[in-house]
Parts: structure tokens; C-alpha cells; sequence
């Protein structure tokens, strides 16, 4: 009976014991078949061997990964740890050095601030122990002090506002005489007062010129002396290409 | 001879002994210099940080193993990933791992189809073979790394080959 794969396998990687070893290898010594696929098997073993990452390959690496440990780790001991992190081993004579430290610190600011207490009160709170009379009595307007002497005149009209709107005013400023404009009212009133020839400009009584498409060109414009001026008093159009629509 | 991990000296000469094995086995898993050289480093750190006592220099060596192979498994199945979710977008070409920068114009032909040939093992027979193979592992020791019994490595070292040969035929590579 023939050796299976397994078994050359096993045996191939040296880990075949007694009997089984010295059996396997009698049998290789006269079944050429066997022997050829062991044959078989140990060149694949060691091409698979001969592909392995060199020392030459790994060396750089090796280098490379130490020296970034012994920068960021070894270098700094475990000093590195955060303190958080850091076991404390302490000896008993530490720990009563420690916890007398403790004593002495909680004892000290007893004594310092404790006594303290008693003193600064009379510095703190002085007594007045003068006798009131005219002389030590001086009258002072609530406007003196800066601070509680903003009257309503100190605020802007805005502040007044702003300060209405968020008490939940709804407040309504108008001024004399001024009659706000309706908008009904301005188209009825709008007319147009002059003519651009050649270019279907139009000049309305609001000072806007409108080109054909009824789009805003210009605003502020008036109607001087049968030309078209800007709010500025440039001429825009002069009295030959302005055509002049009277009532 | 007890190794504490956090002990510099005692770092030092695992890091010295233990560094070439673990690289080889980051390296034959993700296939990639530049992972495996963070994978490494990140278990080294953990090593050294976690200040561990060690009954021997080979237990050292057996837990970096561990840590290294699992590191670097959770690399392939992440890659994996990323991988599978790109190809749906864009099935660009493939990019050669195993023509990485300056060990590309050293490496033998027949060197980078058997890395490609290892790197398309099943995940289960592709350790076992980087185990037994890169880091020289007997039998006893790749079953303790995996937490498998030893028979279990036996059947999975057998099959692996088993695969290798097949690949290995297709690529028709002159086995030395």
C-alpha cells in the first residue's frame, strides 16, 4: 500500500515520529512513485521557502520601526505614561511622609486662614463711629452717579424703539404733516413727463427712467429745460433727443 | 529565563530575535512591505506597553506571533472589502502587490508567482503555511498560535500544498 499526501507531508515537515518515520522512509527506498510525488512535495515546500521575505528586504524596517520606539517609548522610560495612567508603588515610610505632608499642609492653612478670619472682620466691616452733623454730610442728585442717571434723552430713538418692540409694542412713527403714500396713490400720480426719441425711453414724474421693456434705468432724474438731468446735475439726455410731454 | 515586556533590555533582545519572524509572517499574509511594517510596530508598542512577564523568550515570540497574524489577517479581510465594494464601481486594473518599489527589480520571476500563488490560499491555509514555512513553526507551535488542535494543522498544511501545486502547475513556474 502507497503513502498518501498526508502523510508525506507529515513526514516531509519532520514531524513524523517513531515507527511511522523509519517505516515511511523504507518505503520510499523501493516505490519510485512515492518517491517522486515526496520529490513532488518538497519542491513545492521550497519554492514556497525561497519566495520568504529576505534579511536584506527586512532590514530596513527593522531599523526604521526601533528607532521610532526608541524615540517615542524607550527613550522616556515610563515617564511617558500619563500620570493618570501611572501606578503608584509607595513603601510605608513614604506613605507616612506622604500622609504627614497631608497633616501638616491641612493643620498650616488652619492656622494661617483660621486666624485670619477673626481679624479681618474688623478691617472688612469698619465701625463708623464719627457723629453725623453737617459738615460730614454732603447732598448728591441720583443724576451724579453715572450709573442711574440715564433719563430717556440718553437713549436714541432706535434704543426706544428696540426696547418698546421687545416688550411687545407694536409701535407706529410718524411725523407731522407727512401723510404716508399709499401705493394706489403714486401710480395714479405717475406720468409721464418726457420721451427719449429713437430709444422708447421713458421719464415719469418720480424721477425714474424706464426703458422699453418698462425696466428701471436710471432714478433721481428730472426734467430741466427740456433736457433729462441726473440728481447730480449731469446731463443724461440733451433737449434735442428729449421729446417734452406737457399736460 | 522570564521575559517582562515593558523591561528595555528585555525589549531590546526580543525585538532583536523576534522582529525578522514576525515581519515575514505580516509581510506573507498582507503581502505588502509597508503594512506589515505598521502591523509590526503596532505590535511591538503593545508589547512593550502592556508590560507583560513572559515564562520564556519563545512565549514572547509565540504572543507576537499571534498578534502580528491577527493584525494582519484583519488587513487582508478589510482590503478584501474595500476591494469587492470598488470592483462593483470600476473594474480598473489590477494593481501587482508584489511589485513593490525596489525589491521589484531584485525579485525573481518565479519569486513573485510563488508570492501570488500564497497570497490566493484560503485564508485558514495560508496562515498555517507563512506559520510553518516564513516563521519556521513546528506543527505543536502553529496549533497553539491558531488555537487548533494539532491534526487540524496536519490536514491544513496538506491541503495548502495541495493548492500551491495546483496554482503553481497553472502558472507553470520552474520549482527549483
Amino acid at each position: 500500500m502507497c503513502l498518501d499526501d498526508q502523510i508525506l507531508n507529515t513526514y516531509l515537515d519532520n514531524e513524523l515520529t517513531e515507527p511511522w518515520k523509519s517505516q515511511v522512509e523504507e518505503h520510499l527506498s523501493y516505490c519510485s512513485s512515492c518517491r517522486t510525488r515526496y520529490q513532488n512535495l518538497l519542491k513545492i515546500s521550497d519554492a514556497v521557502k525561497s519566495a520568504e521575505l529576505t534579511a536584506d528586504e527586512i532590514q530596513p524596517h527593522q531599523d526604521r520601526v526601533l528607532s521610532m520606539i526608541e524615540k517615542n517609548y524607550l527613550s522616556k522610560g515610563k515617564g511617558k505614561k500619563s500620570f493618570l495612567h501611572r501606578t503608584f508603588k509607595l513603601s510605608a515610610p513614604q506613605l507616612i511622609g506622604v500622609a504627614a505632608a497631608f497633616v501638616v499642609v491641612f493643620v498650616g492653612s488652619w492656622a494661617v486662614f483660621g486666624h485670619n478670619n477673626a481679624t479681618d472682620s474688623t478691617i472688612l466691616l469698619p465701625d463708623v463711629n464719627t457723629t453725623i452733623d453737617l459738615n460730614n454730610i454732603t447732598q448728591t442728585r441720583s443724576s451724579d452717579n453715572a450709573a442711574t442717571s440715564k433719563s430717556l434723552e440718553n437713549y436714541s430713538l432706535d434704543e426706544i424703539l428696540k426696547n418698546l418692540d421687545a416688550r411687545g409694542y407694536d409701535v407706529d412713527i410718524r411725523l407731522k404733516s407727512i401723510q404716508p403714500l399709499s401705493l394706489e396713490k403714486i401710480s395714479s400720480e405717475v406720468k409721464v413727463i418726457a420721451k427719449i426719441k429713437d430709444k422708447g425711453i421713458t421719464i415719469t414724474s418720480d424721477g425714474l427712467a424706464k426703458d422699453a421693456e418698462g425696466t428701471i434705468i436710471a432714478t433721481g432724474v428730472l426734467l430741466e429745460d427740456n433736457q433729462i438731468v441726473a440728481s447730480d446735475g449731469t446731463i443724461l439726455w440733451n433737449a434735442e433727443e428729449t421729446t417734452v410731454i406737457g399736460d | 529565563m522570564e521575559i517582562r515586556s515593558g523591561d528595555e533590555l528585555a525589549f531590546r533582545q526580543v525585538y532583536n530575535e523576534v522582529f525578522p519572524v514576525v515581519m515575514k509572517v505580516a509581510y506573507h499574509v498582507t503581502y505588502n512591505q509597508d503594512v506589515a511594517e505598521d502591523i509590526c510596530q503596532d505590535a511591538f508598542i503593545r508589547f512593550y506597553d502592556k508590560d507583560m512577564s513572559f515564562p520564556s523568550m519563545d512565549d514572547a515570540k509565540f504572543w507576537l506571533i499571534r498578534v502580528v497574524k491577527n493584525l494582519s489577517i484583519n488587513h487582508v479581510k478589510r482590503k478584501m472589502r474595500e476591494s469587492a465594494s470598488l470592483e462593483k464601481v470600476m473594474r480598473g486594473p489590477q494593481v501587482n502587490p508584489f511589485k513593490d518599489g525596489a525589491s521589484e527589480l531584485i525579485l525573481k520571476e518565479s519569486t513573485a508567482a510563488v508570492r501570488k500563488a500564497v497570497s490566493e490560499l484560503p485564508e485558514i491555509y495560508k496562515t498555517v503555511i507563512v506559520l510553518r514555512e516564513y516563521a519556521g513553526l513546528n506543527y505543536k507551535e502553529i496549533a497553539g498560535v491558531l488555537k487548533i488542535s494539532e491534526s487540524n494543522v496536519k490536514v491544513r498544511v496538506h491541503r495548502a500544498r495541495k493548492e500551491l501545486e495546483a496554482k503553481l502547475d497553472r502558472e507553470e513556474v520552474n520549482v527549483p
